[in-house]
């Protein structure tokens, strides 16, 4: 080196770069390689070829595959992200990057935050006319659709209700097993907490799983304002939101509860050890109550949940505003999720259809489960989801509904004191509320 | 930088003697080279999101929609907001009952796997880090499932002794005990080799002696080890504070029916738990981030004390 050095060595001299500088140099690249290549969406090369963001384990690779076979030459990018939770996560941090995939599952819980920003996403109007969500459940586009009128996501499948029994528990405690009849115990949730104190009284186990999800989260689907009310302002001190968590309450105070969380080990668990008799079912909860207690075909059935209607869950497909292959994956959405392709889903898949014209279609209608003693299912599952009242949601829905459960559940699992309950979970949902 | 030049700085490194070899810029600059990767990693991935997050903290911010300045509410929101409180109490329990035993257990094992007569020593130095080397997600799966309340094995033998179940997960005791033996559990291990590597050094003569001034086990305990180990432990008493105050996934796995929360009443909600739940479930970026910051300050403080209490121990003539 000719030139002389400042005798301050923290800064690279200007002549020539230095070893550290190279190294440097090539390292910030790596980190920006790493950075760009570890999360963001490649491009795809042919116009008809897009990237998908899902869940795992929700079959939407059936879906990509049969896709692709027929039509020859289209490549979709499929990603199962994670949970839905991840894959919620994911898509926002994309979003807030402008590196977006060009479709993304996204499950009816998350949708609400999604549609406060609803210039994030392609209204479908624009792609497929003022009637798109025509042919769908009208109270599940209504939750795809925002306060402007902009429609942000095509439902793929609802999560209609059931309660899955188990035939043999009832007749040894001298209740009716054919399905008709118990449904018929039950019209109402007062009923159904009857029934259970019957059952609890004649053998000393517990009737029913839990009463925070089983009845309340249940009960709570049953409404016709949730809580929000059409002006978007806050309702979740209404009479049926208060009732719905009442009831659960009765059912604690009745000792009809095995109190283990839904979803839990124990709960896993449980199914197969008759720790409990009864469990509110989602039509997707069917697969996991199967592969729980494989040895119990035919001693599970499935009778009319209390009231009547309801659901649990369901996702929808939603297309962001950044994505380089709109399109492309409009063409997937429409073809995809179209009453006929559904219709096959639920005969491949047992997902539920969110297309009405299709319900009695003889594939859905006449469908019976062997291990559920041949009940009906797309029949019964179809029912609960025809007649419910669509309620407005907002951004805190699913977090009010998450405060006021887990005011039951520490009644359930932590012996709290049930009349504080109410007042409890109204001051967390005060707090989540906040002026945020 | 620009280097004026001058003929003095252009002679002083032309003038070179037989006894003083030039210094070349390369080798003055190399070191710097070499720590370099290092410095610039962390000014990225580490530096940049730590001021970006004191950024952010001031803002109200949704990753993808509005974002106001919203200056210090966050921070008072903070204060008045009881998750709060209830989570930074949860951190502190937590950490206590798992850094305290996990330290004292390490001691003692390191002082017999220090015995000169043991045998199979390797095997047992290095059996203890089975532990540590286990994936946190499988430990705390299997913790879950021994602790459980209906069937954990746990409670299987308390129901063969006639008692009733204890509901670990959903009492706040409970779920902090189960926590604190999972942190332990990992980490007696890792601690216990650090200890042992301390001790190796401690010359044997200073041992030898005090046993035949007729000095017990115990004495030469208080008297030699802990002394001599003063500085390590200093080292992992910070260490494990910063680990501690940042306990994460065996909370978010111990409970996966509730989400982000550890149970229906926070019960075990640690302080990162909280900011993540806020941060990624909620998408509060603002107040997750002011979470973030608080945290960041408590474990500075709390460093700092247990750095000047922990300086003491041993000074016992």
């Amino acid at each position: 080196m000719r030139t002389t050095a400042p005798p301050l060595a923290h800064s690279p001299g200007r002549r020539a770069p230095s070893r550290r500088q190279v190294l440097s140099y090539a390292l910030a690249g790596l980190g920006a390689a790493a950075a760009t290549s570890a999360c963001s969406p490649s491009a795809p090369t042919g116009p008809r070829d897009f990237t998908f963001w899902s869940f795992t384990g929700i079959g939407q690779k059936a879906d990509v595959e049969r896709y692709m076979s027929a039509n020859p030459g289209v490549t979709i990018k499929l990603t199962e992200v994670g949970s839905s939770q991840e894959t919620a996560q994911a898509l926002t941090t994309a979003i807030a990057g402008g590196k977006v995939p060009d479709l993304a599952l996204v499950q009816a819980a998350d949708l609400p935050k999604f549609a406060l920003s609803p210039d994030n996403f392609v209204d479908y109007r624009r792609l497929g006319g003022d009637d798109v969500g025509a042919p769908y459940l009208d109270w599940v586009i209504a939750q795809a659709t925002t306060r402007g009128g902009q429609v942000i996501g095509i439902p793929t499948d609802v999560g209609g209700l059931a309660v899955a029994y188990r035939k043999d528990l009832f007749a040894a405690a001298g209740l009716p097993t054919d399905r008709d009849e118990v449904s018929a115990l039950w019209p109402d949730w007062p009923s159904f907490i009857e029934t259970g104190r019957r059952y609890t009284e004649a053998t000393g186990n517990a009737f029913v799983d839990n009463a925070a999800t089983s009845v309340f989260y249940q009960a709570l689907g049953q409404v016709s304002e949730q809580f929000y009310d059409a002006d978007g302002g806050y309702a979740y001190t209404n009479p049926q939101v208060r009732q719905a968590f009442d009831w659960s309450l009765d059912a604690l105070a009745a000792g009809i509860s095995a109190r283990v969380d839904s979803f839990g080990s124990a709960w896993n668990a449980g199914i197969g050890r008759g720790a409990f008799a009864v469990t509110c079912s989602p039509s997707w909860m069917l697969g996991t109550i199967k592969s729980q207690a494989p040895d119990l075909e035919g001693q599970w059935d499935l009778a009319t949940i209390p009231n009547g209607i309801g659901n649990w869950g369901g996702s929808y497909l939603a297309i962001p505003a950044a994505a380089e292959r709109k399109e492309a994956a409009w063409e997937y959405v429409r073809s995809v999720q179209s009453p006929a392709s559904q219709l096959q889903h639920f005969v491949d898949a047992g997902s539920l259809p969110t297309t009405p014209e299709n319900y009695s279609e003889p594939e859905l209608a006449d469908f019976t489960d062997p291990y559920f003693s041949n009940a009906p299912t797309g029949a019964i599952f179809t029912k609960a989801v025809l007649d419910i009242t669509p309620f407005p949601v907002g951004r805190y829905t699913a977090e009010i509904g998450t405060e006021l459960q887990n005011a039951i559940k520490a009644v359930e699992l932590s012996a709290a004191d049930p009349a504080q309950a109410w007042a409890k979970g109204v001051r967390n949902v005060e707090i989540v509320v906040g002026d945020l | 930088m620009s280097a004026t030049l001058t003929p003095q700085a252009g002679r002083a490194t032309r003038g070179t003697t037989a006894t003083k070899p030039v210094e070349s810029r390369w080798e003055r600059l190399a070191p710097y080279g070499y720590v370099a990767p290092f410095y610039l990693l962390f000014a990225v991935f580490g530096l940049f999101p730590l001021v970006f997050t004191f950024v952010v903290a001031l803002f109200d911010w949704n990753p993808i929609g509005d974002r106001t300045f919203v200056g210090l509410d966050n921070f008072v929101r903070l204060g008045e907001d009881p998750r709060f409180w209830n989570a930074l109490r949860n951190t502190f329990s937590i950490w206590i009952l798992s850094t305290v035993p996990q330290l004292v257990i390490a001691l003692v094992l390191a002082q017999v796997l220090n015995k000169a007569r043991l045998r199979f020593a390797s095997f047992w130095r290095m059996s203890m880090l089975v532990p540590y080397i286990t994936s946190v997600a499988a430990t705390t799966i299997v913790f879950a499932q021994l602790f459980d309340r209906d069937y954990g094995l746990l409670n299987f033998f308390i129901g063969l002794l006639g008692f009733e179940h204890v509901d670990f997960k959903n009492t706040v005791l409970g779920s902090h005990v189960l926590i604190a033996v999972m942190v332990t559990w990992r980490w007696f291990g890792y601690t216990t080799l650090l200890y042992l590597a301390s001790l190796q050094a401690v010359p044997r003569d200073l041992y030898e002696a005090a046993s035949v001034d007729g000095a017990g086990e115990v004495k030469q305990f208080f008297n030699i080890t802990l002394p001599s180990l003063r500085p390590v432990i200093i080292f992992t008493v910070i260490t494990s504070t910063i680990g501690g105050l940042q306990i994460f996934t065996e909370p978010l796995l111990l409970q996966p029916t509730s989400g982000t929360t550890c149970g229906a009443e926070r019960q075990c909600q640690t302080l990162s738990l909280f900011q993540f739940e806020q941060g990624f479930g909620v998408f509060n970026f603002g107040y997750g981030s002011a979470i973030g910051v608080a945290l960041f300050a408590i474990i500075v403080v709390v460093a700092l004390i247990n750095y000047l209490l922990s300086s003491r121990v041993g000074r016992r003539a």
